[in-house]
């Protein structure tokens, strides 16, 4: 079995690693601050050697590290590179296959590395390069005196600076432990064994992950669709004082707190005591005994959707609404004088008008899909673990509902959540440039 | 809205069934939406909650509120609720501004800097546990900064209202410049009170944020004091951890503490959607 630590191992590793990983840590860490850097100061060019080289630590670290300092020197030997890539030829006990994750991350690593400072160089480019035009007036001044110029606004800055480091940039840093080991007395270096353990060995992980994509991604198609059917019958209502009632309504939902929809839902939905649903159900003979709507893994999905239509398609409508009250009144009465009947009018002037919104509310939304966590939490219980596990739920179970919380595992499971979400969020970016000519963050 | 009162005059001669079934549409959507909240209120005014749905209560009672207004173990999670709620939008409302207002000073050394640090902040999230671990460095687990702290930072709003500042004419600073105003001056005498609409929209989104925020109650704090509203509620309807009381069915107390739940947004917000709305439009139009 892989990745089975017995104490020697522990041990193995706890000396191992106290001398040389972290020297590895910083060294990566030096290098990618130094890329950052070079990369802030316009130096698009040398920041690619840092950025290249930290690439280079990691792998090697990882290398050094996990087979290593992990199995210990003298079970395999790890000094030959083939034997490193294929399968371990000492004790017969423990084969070891190095995983496809490994891979995948590393890839997956220099790739977002990479598109991320692409990205980056073209924001600083276009969208906040200093325009000429401000800059002549402070052409002869020097640096330093502009500084002074706007010493008040560098206190100004200071507190969103000191809040964004402690609730950002520090827990950034913190991701560190998922490469550790997290011990109160001291944590220590363990390599890439929780990612190879997560991507390898942990069938829950999969399901939240599968289950994640699944939940977000069908939510936000059914939220948009009814959000634009709804948007586009709402646009057809002449009087203007139903209109404004019938949206009143509609918008309500959204500012209720999870909680409450759930505990709603919960109340009309419940099979013994208050349901609404099913008692008419029941006498309408359609089912011969209550539905556990929210405690049933066959229903769980269907009534998380419902709940989500319920609570957002309203809110959502509003984007719709702005695009549909600006399209040219020209426009449909010049289709209609052609002998364009309403069904023509929305396929012909309506719908192209409002392809760019539905677009752009679909990038804006597919780059949130990994950060589901609350509407999921508070509907799910036990029984439909199986369907309605999302990646933070799994993590905030992991850490704090079981009794040995593992805080390196579970900021694994994180780092692996934030890493997707960034993918999606820099590729959502590219689409929104592409489609729009702007992006999104 | 011209546009329609243009298409459907002209149609007059004819009978109009679509006008007549999109309206029934749209009584239906409300009431599928008003249904399960009137039900929530008739419960919470039933001593005798029962199977089925009603118009009105067969036993009216105030109960369910009495309750809440008397017990310590409900009107204290308000209390918390309504405490972090003021403070959290003032604290987010005061470093929105200054950040904003900092971001459009495009001379000023460093700015760009700023701004992509702040950018970084929405590519990249540290994680619920990096997190949680961060706060318990800070020894600020089981204390209301830890729920008020982590939300009044927040990037995306801190750029809607950079947005808003942009809006503002170039010629006013200049003009202000010239007459001898510092860049503090400009900022209190002309940023601030120009941007009143943008400093209500925001707000009410941060009130929104933290009224309702369960998740960073449940992860930073354990202790049944500081709970806030929400997690007394999902305590009360998913697990029943309903305080005793003889006189009040459980689920009474449990459907009026839905209401109050609801009340203050529903309340305020019938007469403020025109500035949520403008913070949606400006959010995506102008981001």
């Amino acid at each position: 079995m892989p990745f089975v630590q017995n104490s020697s191992d522990i041990s193995d590793a706890y000396s191992f690693m106290n001398i040389d990983a972290p020297v590895m840590w910083y060294l990566f860490m030096i290098a990618i601050i130094a890329a950052i850097i070079l990369l802030v100061l316009k130096k698009d060019m040398f920041s690619i050697i840092p950025t290249a080289i930290s690439a280079v630590i990691f792998v090697i670290s990882l290398v050094a590290v996990n087979f290593r300092g992990y199995y210990g020197r003298n079970k395999y030997d790890i000094y030959s590179l083939t034997n490193l890539l294929s399968s371990g030829n000492g004790s017969d006990d423990a084969k070891y296959v190095l995983g496809l994750g490994v891979y995948v991350l590393i890839v997956g690593y220099i790739l977002a590395i990479a598109g991320c400072f692409i990205d980056i160089m073209k924001y600083f480019k276009k969208d906040l390069g200093v325009d000429s035009r401000y800059l002549s007036n402070s052409i002869n001044k020097s640096v330093w005196k502009t500084m002074y110029y706007y010493r008040g606004f560098y206190i100004m800055f200071l507190p969103v600076l000191i809040m964004i480091i402690l609730f950002n940039y520090w827990p950034m840093a913190g991701c560190r432990y998922a490469f550790t080991k997290y011990v109160i007395a001291g944590p220590y270096y363990v390599g890439l064994k929780h990612f190879v353990q997560m991507f390898t060995n942990d069938l829950y992980f999969w399901t939240a992950f599968r289950n994640t994509l699944i939940l977000s991604i069908i939510k936000l198609i059914l939220n948009t669709g009814a959000a634009v059917i709804i948007s586009l019958l709402l646009n057809e209502i002449v009087s203007l004082g139903f209109k404004k009632t019938v949206q009143t309504i509609v918008y309500l939902p959204h500012f209720m707190s999870w909680v409450v929809v759930a505990s709603v839902f919960k109340m009309i939905l419940d099979p013994n005591a208050t349901g609404v649903v099913n008692s008419l159900l029941l006498k309408a003979n359609m089912i011969n005994e209550p539905i556990y709507f929210l405690g049933d893994s066959k229903y769980w999905r269907g009534t998380f959707y419902v709940m989500n239509v319920w609570k957002d398609t309203g809110w959502g409508t509003i984007l719709f609404l702005a695009t549909l009250s600006g399209i040219s009144p020209d426009l449909y009465e010049a289709a209609q004088i052609d002998g364009a009947n309403r069904w023509k009018r929305l396929i012909y002037i309506t719908l192209p008008a409002l392809a760019n919104t539905i677009i752009t509310v679909f990038i804006l939304n597919l780059a949130k899909v990994m950060n589901l966590f609350e509407s999921v939490f508070v509907t799910m219980n036990n029984a439909v673990l199986d369907v309605a596990e999302v990646l933070q739920t799994y993590v905030y179970r992991k850490t704090f509902s079981s009794g040995n919380s593992d805080y390196g595992y579970t900021t694994a499971v994180g780092l692996f959540k934030s890493f997707v979400g960034m993918i999606l969020v820099l590729s959502c970016n590219y689409a929104s440039k592409k489609v729009r000519g702007r992006g999104i963050v | 809205m011209s546009d329609n009162s243009v298409v459907v005059t002209k149609k007059k001669k004819k009978f109009k069934i679509f006008p007549l079934v999109n309206g029934l549409i749209f009584i239906l959507i409300s009431l599928a939406i008003m249904l399960p909240i009137w039900k929530v209120i008739i419960d919470s005014f039933d001593a005798r909650s029962a199977y089925g749905f009603k118009w009105v209560p067969t036993m009216f009672t105030w109960g369910g509120y009495r309750a809440i207004v008397t017990r310590v173990a409900l009107y204290r999670p308000f209390g918390i609720s309504c405490i972090v709620t003021i403070a959290g939008t003032f604290l987010g409302l005061l470093l929105v501004t200054l950040g904003g207002y900092v971001l459009i000073q495009w001379e000023m050394p460093g700015r760009n800097f700023f701004a992509y640090m702040l950018l970084f902040t929405m590519i990249f999230d540290g994680g619920m546990i990096p997190k949680y671990l961060v706060m318990k460095q800070l020894h600020l687990l089981n204390t209301l900064w830890s729920v008020i702290l982590p939300l009044s930072i927040n990037v995306y709003n801190l750029v809607l209202m950079r947005n808003f500042f942009e809006g503002i004419p170039e010629a006013l600073f200049e003009a202000a410049k010239i007459d001898g105003c510092s860049p503090m001056g400009i900022f209190f005498k002309i940023v601030l009170p120009l941007s009143k609409a943008a400093l209500a929209s925001i707000g009410l989104m941060f009130a929104v944020q933290f009224w309702n925020d369960y998740t960073n109650f449940k992860i930073y704090i354990n202790k049944d004091k500081l709970f806030n509203f929400q997690i007394k509620l999902r305590n009360m309807v998913m697990d029943s951890d309903i305080p005793n009381d003889d006189a009040v069915d459980p689920n009474t107390i449990s459907s009026a503490s839905v209401i109050v739940a609801i009340l203050p947004f529903a309340i305020i917000y019938p007469f403020c959607q025109k500035y949520f709305v403008q913070g949606v439009n400006i959010g995506a139009v102008k981001e």
